[in-house]
């Protein structure tokens, strides 16, 4: 499982993709990409800058950058739209509070020029969480049915057990290779 | 603009804070650095000799910077008796000001029939990182590894 076994799905003459992962703080970003690859999820800090991932395998390159989510952080955010072959953009469901700050946020992103047709993936992190919205509910409030410049989907996701992480990232992969 | 002051300030600002190696395939730490001192010349770390059965094996590095970098770029080269082994380069870019960063870089390792013996490598082996801002560096760091 991880990023590891999706390189291996990857076509010989893609040499590199970026993956950018944005998303308020405390939605889950890290801990899905530490998640991912196996690591252990207990000690995760607020990010305050980027965590990137670097993997290297038979000549493919995969470069994630997981950028930190916090408010005074993400006018920041556009010095890494360059280059950015597809967005992963992670909703912590059990916050109902800031779903309309997350869609906020998501609305400006994809009016963005630099990741104008790029492929994206909405995690819909925290499944595991009694109160967390369902995926169409989300996919609702946030109206992502009127996203027509471009490929996307959503994926009810947890971190913390690691349901729906694969899932996520082979239909990202799959559509970036399109 | 004073461009010397900026260098000056980014190389006081900048501070690499620690270092890990783990099995990718599995995610468990293999080695962390604990608190890093940037002042030592040359650092040692001692590894688990197993690391080198695994097939792949991650590098990860966390760091700090108090200025905006705007062109942050690595280069990481793998010495072995004096003798480039490896090396790779890794372009950042942008540098949040007062952030703290971390590179994790998984490869995939030599096959066995390729591979050196422990007993080989084992302090023979320096990993040098320097960090550039374009052109300009900012820090060299220098781990020789022990492999136990």
């Amino acid at each position: 499982m991880g990023l590891l076994s999706i390189l291996k799905k990857m076509k010989k003459e893609e040499q590199e993709a970026r993956i950018l992962v944005l998303g308020l703080d405390n939605a889950g970003k890290t801990t899905i990409l530490k998640k991912l690859s196996e690591e252990d999820i207990t000690h995760i800090m607020p990010t305050q800058g980027f965590n990137i991932k670097s993997i290297v395998q038979d000549g493919f390159k995969l470069n994630v950058w997981d950028i930190g989510g916090q408010k005074a952080i993400r006018p920041y955010w556009s010095n890494y739209f360059e280059n950015t072959d597809a967005l992963v953009y992670v909703i912590d469901s059990s916050d109902r509070r800031r779903l309309e700050e997350s869609s906020a946020e998501l609305r400006e992103l994809l009016a963005e020029d630099k990741l104008a047709a790029i492929p994206m993936l909405v995690y819909a992190n925290k499944q595991d969480l009694l109160q967390a919205s369902p995926a169409d509910e989300i996919s609702e409030v946030m109206g992502l049915a009127s996203i027509d410049d471009r490929v996307w989907t959503i994926q009810a996701c947890s971190a913390k057990s690691g349901e729906g992480l694969q899932e996520g990232m082979e239909w990202l992969i799959g559509a970036t290779r399109k | 603009m004073d461009d010397g002051g900026h260098v000056q300030a980014m190389r006081e600002g900048f501070h690499i804070n620690w270092m890990n190696m783990r099995d990718a395939s599995t995610g468990q730490v293999m080695w962390e650095s604990g608190e890093w001192d940037c002042d030592q010349e040359e650092m040692e770390a001692q590894i688990p000799c197993e690391i080198l059965r695994c097939r792949q094996v991650s590098r990860e590095l966390n760091f700090s910077s108090v200025e905006v970098i705007t062109s942050l770029r690595l280069v990481q080269s793998v010495i072995f008796k004096g003798e480039l082994l490896e090396e790779w380069n890794f372009h950042f870019g942008f540098v949040i000001p007062n952030s703290t960063n971390t590179w994790q870089q998984t490869i995939e390792a030599a096959e066995e029939e390729e591979m050196l013996p422990a007993e080989l490598l084992s302090g023979n082996v320096v990993i040098e990182t320097t960090f550039f801002d374009g052109e300009y560096p900012i820090m060299t760091q220098r781990v020789r590894i022990w492999y136990l």
